[in-house]
């Protein structure tokens, strides 16, 4: 209860970005993206099928991503201040400096505090590892309807005990990690598209299996969420 | 605690049929509402409503302890026989849960007091959880409320927090959700869960409860699905107090299929623990006093409410006010036992009473949601309203 409290703190009680992979016919996109589809008809919505993720592309600032000319101007500066609102905050720099290593955090910069969208006068009194630069990529996901939809995403470079604010290194073991969780993510979008497809177009071809045990009631009383 | 007007987005309504939230209007009657929202100070949310939310969980978890160690216990919860191994070891071995929801009577003073839990097959989790936290972001950036507007709400982020740790514990890392045929809402609630999984990295199926197979002679196997494959691991929106009564109910101490929420939550999500949790801590601040009703045909005395073990959605509930005013309201949990629990206001804005639904996943307070209704008793029609922390 002392952490929660702590006058230190950053107070925000709310979520930084929050996504939705499946739901919605804007599905695998942050919100930006989604506002303007109207296609919305039924309740069957499409689902996505499967995503698939370019190689990511490391940048040190805005300026070097927009320079590289992959990414609109926009895109780097979303993906910046995003990347820079997404730092784990620590209440002192012994607790950031355990968790990252001798000399990797910093209290905020200005940027920092911008990108949190706090005015000016709440922000100090917490610490981040320094960032070193960020990634950017391309997320591309498919729909059951048949439509593609591009959307970019985007990962810190953290300063850490292993890197050692060695740029090489640290964007290489980025790479790893955004690799490892990008397959996942492929892995099971897949794995429940598939799920979702076999059972829309499933038969009562299992011979032997007993069903309808469960949710006999259920015409009797409604939904059971509560 | 304040109710404050405030402009609605223009485009809620597409926006919401794009983000898959199907159920703003229920039967053409408004479920999301967005033409006011609560306002809270944060040493509201923090003290009044987050660390209570986190100590009576603890409470709750003591007294699972407590109900598994004693068979007189379990009994009084009118849990059957048959599940009793089940309960006892899916606590036992320390079987994760995802969440549940506390419903609290709070005006912005004094100690919050918790009407029930919902620990079993809780919902609003999507409003609550995501469009809620939209609303805000899209409200601040329409310049409706000032920048430093906050919400108590990072469930999606624990959600998929939670999500991922059961992942872990799970053969292949996969988990299938169900909810039963031709209820959207509980549809939608579960397809959320779903995407919140998808995001944890798992793979998540879905299947009908309706549609759950079994294969006779496999008794230690698991249930299956529409293909026959094993089903080894089910997020179930459906409450175990069906279950247990139903074809395949007492199969599921026989078979290997993992549940979520697990057994032991079978325990809290029925309305006997409130009594207990009163006899186990008398007097708490946050406890209503309440007790096993054991005639439930007499007249109801004044300033009590009369709720069945087992209902949802405010369903078979009756109230009397201290002043004599009656409520009651009509549904189909008409075969369980009843408790009462002493009555308690909750507060009223204009002609609408506001409910505080405080969620916990895992095992911590992570934000909350508003219901409101015009009578005092909470129904699944009751409008979904935002808050913020100002």
């Amino acid at each position: 209860m002392s952490k929660k409290h702590s006058p230190n703190l950053s107070r925000r009680k709310r979520s930084v970005r929050l996504t939705l992979a499946l739901m919605g016919a804007g599905a695998a996109v942050t919100l930006a993206g989604c506002a303007d589809d109207n296609s919305y008809e039924s309740y069957e919505a499409p689902h996505v099928t499967g995503v698939a993720f370019s190689d990511p592309n490391p940048y040190r600032d805005v300026e070097e991503c927009v320079e590289a000319k992959v990414y609109t101007r926009q895109t780097c500066e979303t993906s910046y201040a995003d990347s820079l609102k997404a730092a784990p905050r620590f209440d002192s720099l012994e607790a950031c400096e355990q968790a990252h290593g001798e000399g990797a955090c910093a209290p905020p910069t200005q940027e920092h505090l911008q990108a949190s969208g706090g005015s000016q006068n709440s922000g100090g009194g917490w610490f981040a590892p320094a960032l070193m630069g960020y990634m950017v990529g391309n997320m591309m996901s498919a729909s059951s309807n048949g439509s593609k939809l591009h959307s970019a995403y985007h990962e810190p470079v953290y300063r850490n005990r292993e890197n050692r604010g060695n740029w090489n290194a640290a964007t290489a073991a980025t790479t790893t990690r955004l690799a490892q969780r990008h397959n996942e993510v492929s892995k099971s979008v897949a794995a429940t598209g598939r799920s979702i497809t076999k059972q829309r177009a499933a038969t009562a071809k299992s011979m032997g299996t007993q069903r309808s045990g469960f949710g006999s009631r259920s015409s009797a009383r409604g939904g059971f969420g509560s | 605690m304040l109710r404050v007007a405030v402009n609605q987005r223009p485009n809620w309504k597409e926006l919401a049929a794009n983000l898959g939230f199907h159920f703003h209007t229920i039967e053409g009657e408004p479920y999301w509402t967005e033409d006011a929202y609560y306002q809270f100070t944060m040493e509201q949310v923090e003290k009044d409503i987050e660390d209570p939310t986190e100590a009576l969980h603890e409470l709750c978890l003591d007294a699972v302890d407590r109900i598994c160690d004693s068979d007189a216990l379990l009994s009084r919860l009118a849990i059957p026989e048959f599940m009793w191994g089940s309960i006892r070891e899916s606590w036992r071995s320390g079987q994760p849960h995802l969440y549940g929801r506390m419903d609290f009577a709070y005006s912005g003073t004094g100690p919050a007091k918790l009407l029930e839990l919902n620990y079993d097959t809780p919902t609003s989790i999507y409003e609550a959880g995501f469009f809620q936290w939209v609303w805000l972001e899209q409200v601040i950036e329409q310049n409706g409320l000032p920048r430093h507007a906050d919400q108590f709400n990072s469930i999606q982020e624990r959600l998929i927090a939670a999500l991922a740790h059961i992942g872990q514990r799970l053969e292949g890392g996969e988990l299938y959700f169900s909810s039963i045929k031709d209820q959207i809402e509980d549809r939608a609630t579960v397809e959320y869960l779903q995407d919140c999984a998808v995001q944890a990295g798992l793979a998540a199926p879905f299947i009908y409860m309706e549609d759950i197979g079994h294969r006779p002679g496999s008794e230690h196997g698991c249930f299956v699905d529409l293909d026959n494959q094993p089903i080894r691991a089910l997020f179930k929106l459906y409450p175990w107090e069906e279950m247990n009564t139903e074809a395949f109910g007492r199969l599921v101490p026989k078979l290997a299929t993992h549940w979520f929420e697990p057994p032991w939550k079978a325990i809290l999500s029925n309305k006997a623990i409130l009594p207990l949790l009163w006899e186990l801590n008398e007097g708490h601040p946050n406890l209503l006093p309440a007790f096993y009703d054991p005639e439930p045909n007499k007249t109801l005395p004044a300033g009590w409410v009369r709720k069945p073990f087992f209902s949802r959605e405010g369903s078979n509930i009756e109230l009397v006010t201290p002043g004599g005013e009656r409520e009651f309201v009509s549904g189909p949990y008409t075969d369980s036992p009843h408790i009462i629990q002493a009555y308690h206001p909750m507060p009223r804005f204009g002609d609408r009473h506001a409910l505080i639904g405080s969620w916990v996943v895992g095992d911590k307070a992570c934000g909350i949601g508003i219901r409101e209704d015009v009578g005092r008793i909470t129904k699944d029609t009751s409008c979904f309203v935002p808050h913020a922390i100002l």
